[in-house]
């Protein structure tokens, strides 16, 4: 079996938003539809106060809220862990939104352009109506990574089977491979460091991990 | 995507270098002739230090490109006169009637003379942030060659944005334009509001993660929790500008709390100035005959010249010496019988003495205890006595750091936080070796960019320094620039980056008003700008306007409207990013933390035709210099180096014929061929084509050659530490010079010029402007700072909707940032509007309540208040330079200046 | 590290006062159809109840349809009835208005059919009822999968969207008791039962989300719980008990009836579009930035 996911070092990440760009880039995404996304958090009071930064975005759940609510079955979780959306089946009714306790999805009614009212070029080439008036999110880049995979190669290892966002994660904080594989880079990761889920307690099985220090022996 | 017949894709290689931490090296990927995406070019993954990685601002240059405000064709503005209410009333015009404009207008510059007659260059130009827009101007630096005199001493921000100080020191004490961690090996950092995590790129984002992944503890201290604060193991927050107070009780703590044997002995003995006796007046005790600085030997229990073979050098003490001399300024001469000479190490021994952490606590505003443990912290962890390997050869390995940010390492106070800085360094013998406190290249010291090579042999035992003269008969009491580079600071030498490191804030500031028995500038006749908008990037913005409108002809190669071209007379539209061609160096060491193991050249290239009627650089320069009759010097620039690398070597020649007109690709390609015979030593050359689908070629560069100490090993030379007899003896003599033409306004600055830096209250210093300014400290409380955002490299890509987005994620961006008791205190919610007012202006944005922040200080992160500028204006974000007064007094020696102002804040009915 | 680090939630934009409206009339509406099922062994007329519910039901459906993003596609939301609620309300809305479309047709005679209807109005008015509760109940698991939502996901909302859909559809007839007849007696009865039974759903419900939702969320629903109470609960009851007593009943009835018809648009309202803040973002480790101490 195959589950792809995605592993945060938050060690390693300084919020820099590389991620966030790039997967705007990649996926064409319209203003303020951001797919992958770094918070900026703060813990503490004055003068003992933290600041943490965590990458976010759809956790690819093994138990996704968001296909259990969806009414057209457009949100599936695909063999490989990888929740998608068939945009041609979704109706918009924004259940799969308030069903994702991850805030990972969006909703774009109209064209929207970053300079306002008219396309740039490589905009008017890019736009696809077919994401308009239905929920969009993160899906791991499953072109690229279905692209890749059918070429041989490895996501999360070659750039061309890899997410966007992790190809360009300047400080090595995103990871991306199959946990199911115990060679991959994100489960030796994991088996090396603590790590978490975010909101577990949930029970989503999320495929998204935040590691956040040394499995010290 | 929609689905399309058969789109043509193609990644086409090329590079961004919008800020000093690049450049990255990137694709562009085309779809049916459209950038749609930029990509890392994986290919470098393993030659590049931040694993072929690009910034996040690279990815705006889609946006860029295709940015519907872009100016596409030539203008000329139509109304004479200029002014930030005036409309310019700009008006499309030809290329031809734009150059020939140009042309005749420096043909009668040339004609009149290249300098005026106070011998100040008639043609001055600006270019923005730390040299980057080289990389994208081809080779108008060949132009400006052939040109003759330039005046770049009109800065945009240079002086009061960079680390100046830190330049200027840097380069003295280690060859070090910028100074960074050599954070891959080491353990312990202490980084005094070095922001690296936003500033310093790619390569030192992902150093550092992979130090933190390792084990590294770095220690953040600043006023506020920056994007490096966070990512660190500990913040400590510090009151502004008191960095050196606490610098200083560290030195204290390693000299005064701890056994001499746990410092480096042999390293400040050996290779230091550190045993060189110093005399009653205050400078080295010398032979008299060969004018030698003379050392305590203690097998001879005598005085020999520091460069005695087997001298037992002691490294303390107070030695009385029989027959010596003191040189002073302007070669005053105390001859001594018998003087009592302590060493340098002494005369800072008994320095630190009162600058103990509980000295430093109050100032600070940090517990003693903090103080302590961090100094002792940096010594447990310097590894004194071990040793590395690296490349074969075995260096000392010192794993401890101490780096410096912006406005820590600038304006006043930078002086001793840059000697303190590396006086820790020094202690431990962790300068320049593995692990420790590294130089990254040189600006001011030739050859540029070879630091190594720079390492010569002058005076003392020490590296040949590159002072401008201050005696009598050499000093340039006539100012060759508008900012006095060479007048006023000696410190900044007079190389070909020399004057864009004056004050360059003072030739703004003299084109309004001269201080006493200062002659006032001319205007330059033509001042061209290029990626640079010091009507937004300096201080005082409203008076920075006034005295731009004052230039009599401007002209801007301008990529939209913005403030600073809206005093222009010629607007001209280059190719940029994506649509241009270049070869540039990459590789070795550079700014910040760029620190590879290759070096070589890569090309930038036009991924997409320009927009409209946008012209490739190079062809401009090339016209220009066509039209003004100045082709074959500029043809011979180029052949010289002026565009990337010399087009003829000991073992390659692809020069090009100086009289006839070159076609852009036509220099690229040789431009290609003699960059790769440079690196290959002849072995082969790789032409433009080859480039145009690879993008880049490198050969080895050696890690052990990012370290200083080996060749200052093989040269037997020592650092100019921790005594600054030569710095003290310039000022005196420059005090002396500028008295004799009764100049006294220089006087606070000449003040700086101490042989060991004094602890002056430094944010005193502000208080006091205030008050001189007629304002009340009291009514002023807070302290506004600002820090960069890794979104934004300066000001240049604030007209691209993607940064303000991905920046909006970012905590405080576009708002003003204040901890969350104080603004109780005002009265002022989350997301208030607010207004921040100093005593020479105010800007308003939305109030960002934070805990990461002290309650005396409000930050506004980046350089907004855009009033021309298409997009960042509709921002409405507040900024700190329209605040900052331009002030004398807050210049310090090396005319620098530090982002800081006490303001107020209050809530604002605006929003 | 351990130290809970908390991004702020936010109130949810997704569903607006449209989808609020599919809650509050099709709750109403289907509590209606109780209620007028019950009546109807008292002699009141099925029609005027059952053309209310179901224009109820229909113009909530319709402003669902209003809110979605793709209209054209509606057919698709009967795709996933394994364990879409949405899918389930819609796939019972088919059949619900039909049979209380034809109870109405019936009950009116608008079709002369040769035999008795009245039976078969009943029948249909009961078959109407469950379908409407088994609809009224889709409403309440509809919220309740909401898991970014924590103050929807909290399990109690089911009691109180179904208890105040009973409560409404009570109220809805006794202000048709205006118009048409005066309400049987027991509705008053049934009213401070239901009353009652959505007062406490509500006090549950308001301090399970106090214990687990967003400070925001809680502030939400405490603005408008003391008026919920004084208005829908105990003024409705006073109302009740003065009808119960005096012998012209119609007017407090009517003034009762619309006291519970108010208050539970309000409390729906508040809840769909008030206290939704989204679960928002939690870590419960700091990563190690190195590490402390040296």
């Amino acid at each position: 079996m195959t589950r792809h996911v995605m592993v945060a070092d938050l060690r390693r990440c300084i919020g820099c938003q590389t991620c966030t760009a790039a997967c705007k880039q990649a996926n064409a995404t319209p203003p303020g539809v951001q797919w992958r996304r770094v918070l900026d958090l703060e813990v503490g009071e004055y003068p003992n106060v933290r600041r943490v930064f965590v990458p976010t975005g759809c956790q690819h759940c093994a138990d996704p809220p968001c296909e259990k609510v969806c009414p057209t079955t457009a949100t599936r979780r695909r063999p490989d862990g990888i929740v998608e959306i068939r945009y041609d089946l979704c109706i918009g009714c924004s259940a799969c939104m308030l069903a994702c306790p991850y805030d990972a999805r969006y909703k774009t009614e109209r064209r929207e352009y970053g300079f306002g009212e008219k396309p740039t070029e490589d905009e008017a080439m890019r736009a696809d109506d077919s994401l308009l008036g239905v929920a969009t999110k993160c899906n791991f880049c499953a072109d690229t990574v279905d692209a890749g995979v059918a070429r041989g190669l490895t996501p999360g290892e070659d750039p061309e089977a890899t997410p966007a966002c992790v190809n360009s994660c300047i400080s090595g904080a995103l990871v991306f491979g199959d946990i199911d594989d115990p060679k991959s880079g994100v489960s030796k990761l994991l088996d090396e460091n603590k790590h978490f889920r975010m909101h577990e307690d949930l029970g989503t099985d999320p495929g998204f991990y935040y590691v956040w220090d040394q499995d010290l022996p | 995507m929609k689905a399309r017949a058969t789109p043509q894709v193609s990644n086409v290689p090329s590079y961004c270098y919008n800020c000093v931490a690049g450049p990255d090296l990137l694709t562009v990927k085309v779809v049916d002739g459209v950038a749609t995406q930029i990509l890392p070019n994986f290919a470098a993954a393993d030659i590049h230090p931040g694993n072929g990685r690009i910034c996040v601002r690279a990815l705006g240059l889609i946006q860029k490109t295709y940015n519907p405000n872009r100016l596409r064709t030539p203008m000329k503005r139509t109304n004479p006169h200029k002014g930030r209410a005036e409309d310019p009333g700009f008006v499309p015009i030809s290329w031809d009637e734009a150059l020939d404009t140009i042309a005749s207008r420096l043909i009668a510059v040339r004609a009149l003379g290249l300098t005026d007659e106070a011998g100040l260059p008639r043609v001055a130009a600006s270019f923005g942030h730390g040299g980057t827009p080289q990389s994208y101007m081809g080779t108008f630096p060949a132009f400006l060659s052939a040109w003759g005199p330039v005046d770049f001493s009109f800065g945009s921000g240079q002086g009061v944005k960079c680390v100046h100080s830190e330049h200027l020191y840097g380069e003295f004490w280690h060859r070090g334009f910028t100074v960074s961690a050599d954070t891959v090996s080491s353990r312990y950092i202490v980084s005094f509001g070095a922001n690296v995590e936003v500033s310093a790129g790619v390569c030192a984002v992902r150093r550092h993660a992979d130090a933190r992944v390792r084990g590294i503890k770095r220690v953040q201290i600043e006023p506020h929790l920056s994007v490096t604060a966070a990512a660190s193991a500990e913040w400590v927050p510090i009151k502004p500008k008191t960095d050196a107070a606490f610098m200083f009780a560290m030195l204290h703590v390693l000299l005064h709390e701890h056994p001499r044997e746990r410092l480096d002995v042999a390293f400040l003995r050996d290779r230091t100035a550190s045993p060189y006796l110093v005399g009653p007046n205050g400078y080295y005790l010398r032979e008299p005959q060969s004018r030698k600085p003379l050392i305590w030997d203690g097998g001879r229990s005598a005085a020999v010249p520091f460069d005695m073979a087997g001298a037992a050098a002691a490294l303390e003490g107070n030695f009385t010496v029989e027959d010596c001399v003191e040189i002073g300024p302007d070669r005053t001469t105390w001859r001594h019988q018998r003087a009592t000479g302590a060493t340098a190490f002494t005369r800072l021994v008994e320095h630190m003495r009162p600058h103990s952490p509980e000295w430093a606590a109050p100032i600070c505003d940090v517990p003693a205890a903090t103080v302590r443990r961090v100094a002792n912290e940096y010594l447990d962890n310097a590894c004194v006595g071990e040793t590395i390997e690296i490349g074969g050869s075995v260096l000392p390995l010192r794993p401890v750091a101490v780096v410096l940010g912006k406005t820590v390492n600038n304006g006043w106070g930078g002086y001793e936080c840059c000697w303190a800085r590396t006086m820790l360094a020094v202690l431990v013998g962790a300068l320049e070796v593995p692990g420790g406190t590294l130089g990254s290249t040189t600006r001011l010291n030739k050859p540029l960019g070879n630091r190594l090579a720079s390492v010569k042999p002058g005076e003392d035992g020490f590296m040949a320094a590159n002072f401008n003269p201050t005696d009598r008969a050499h000093w340039a009491a006539r100012p060759t620039g508008r900012n006095a580079h060479r007048t006023l600071v000696p410190l900044v030498g007079d190389s070909a980056w020399a004057q864009a490191l004056g004050p360059t804030h003072l030739a703004w500031m003299f084109l309004k008003e001269v201080p006493n028995h200062w002659q006032r500038p001319s205007a330059p006749d033509v001042w061209f700008v290029f990626r640079s908008n010091p009507a937004i990037s300096f201080w005082d913005s409203g008076r920075m306007v006034e005295t731009m409108a004052n230039m009599p002809f401007v002209v801007a190669f301008a990529y939209t409207f913005d403030e600073t071209n809206h005093m222009a007379d010629i607007l001209l539209p280059e190719a940029t990013d994506l649509e241009g061609m270049q070869l540039i160096r990459i590789g070795g060491t550079k700014f910040v933390e760029q620190y590879w193991e290759h070096q070589g050249v890569a090309l930038r290239q036009p991924a997409v035709a320009p927009r409209g009627d946008a012209r490739d650089f190079t062809w401009i320069s090339t016209e220009l210099a066509r039209r003004c009759g100045i082709l074959e010097p500029y043809n011979t620039a180029i052949n010289r180096g002026a565009g990337c690398v010399p087009l003829k070597g000991s073992n390659y020649d692809f020069s090009l014929d100086p009289s006839r007109v070159h076609a852009v690709e036509e220099i690229w390609d040789a431009e290609c061929k003699a960059a790769t015979a440079q690196f290959s030593n002849g072995a082969e050359s790789k032409d433009l084509a080859w480039f145009k689908q690879h993008g880049f070629y490198t050969v080895p560069y050696k890690r052990s050659d990012w370290y200083l100490y080996p060749a200052m090993v093989e040269k037997n030379l020592r650092f100019e530490l921790p005594y600054q007899e030569r710095l003290f003896k310039a000022g005196r003599e420059l005090a002396h010079r500028l008295h004799e033409h009764d100049i006294h306004w220089w006087d606070a600055q000449l003040e700086e010029y101490a042989p060991l830096p004094l602890w002056d209250d430094v944010p005193a210093r502000w208080e006091r402007a205030l008050r001189k300014m007629g304002g009340d400290p009291a009514a002023y409380p807070l302290w506004l700072i600002t820090t960069k955002s890794m979104q934004y490299s300066a000001g240049n890509n604030v007209g691209i909707p993607l940064m303000n987005e991905v920046a909006g994620n970012m905590r405080g961006h576009g708002g003003v940032i204040l901890n969350v008791v104080t603004a109780k205190h005002l009265g002022i919610r989350q997301g208030d509007p607010v207004e921040v007012r100093s005593m020479t202006g105010s800007t308003r944005g939305n109030a960002v309540l934070i805990e990461g922040i002290r309650p005396d200080t409000v930050v506004i992160i980046g350089q907004f208040d855009h009033w021309k500028t298409p997009y960042a204006k509709d921002l409405h974000y507040p900024s700190l330079n329209t605040v900052a007064p331009l002030s004398l007094d807050l210049t310090d020696s090396t005319g620098s200046g530090s982002d800081l102002v006490r303001v107020s804040v209050r809530a604002s009915t605006q929003p | 590290m351990t130290a809970t680090v908390r991004g702020a939630p936010r109130l949810q934009r997704s569903w607006d006062s449209r989808a609020a409206c599919n809650f509050i009339c099709g709750g109403a509406g289907t509590g209606l159809l109780l209620a007028a099922a019950a009546a109807l062994p008292s002699g009141w007329p099925y029609a005027p109840a059952g053309v209310l519910a179901f224009a109820l039901i229909g113009f909530g459906l319709w402003m669902v349809w209003l809110e979605i993003g793709r209209p054209l596609r509606a057919l698709n939301v009967f795709f996933h009835p394994q364990t879409s609620w949405m899918t389930r309300e819609a796939l019972l809305a088919l059949p619900l208005l039909i049979i209380v479309g034809a109870a109405i047709l019936l009950d009116q005679r608008i079709v002369p059919l040769p035999f008795k209807t009245h039976g078969t109005v009943i029948d249909l008015a009961w078959a109407g009822a469950v379908l409407g509760l088994a609809f009224l109940y889709c409403q309440a698991r509809i919220l309740t999968a909401s898991k970014g939502v924590p103050a929807w996901r909290e399990p109690s909302l089911q009691s109180v969207i179904v208890i105040t859909g009973i409560t409404e559809g009570l109220g809805l007839l006794l202000l048709l008791g205006l118009a048409v007849a005066t309400p049987p007696s027991w509705v008053f009865a049934a009213g401070l039962v239901a009353l009652a039974a959505r007062a406490g759903a509500w006090e549950y419900y308001r301090r399970r989300v106090a214990a687990g939702a967003p400070a925001t969320a809680t502030a939400a629903l405490n603005r408008i719980s003391s008026p919920v109470h004084l208005l829908g609960h105990v003024l409705a009851a006073v109302l009740l008990i003065v009808a119960l007593i005096t012998p012209t009943p119609v007017l407090p009835a009517a003034g009762a009836g619309l006291a519970l018809v108010a208050v539970g648009a309000w409390l729906k309202f508040t809840v769909v579009t008030r206290a939704a803040f989204t679960q928002g973002f939690a870590i419960p480790f700091l990563p190690v930035r190195g590490r402390a101490g040296s």
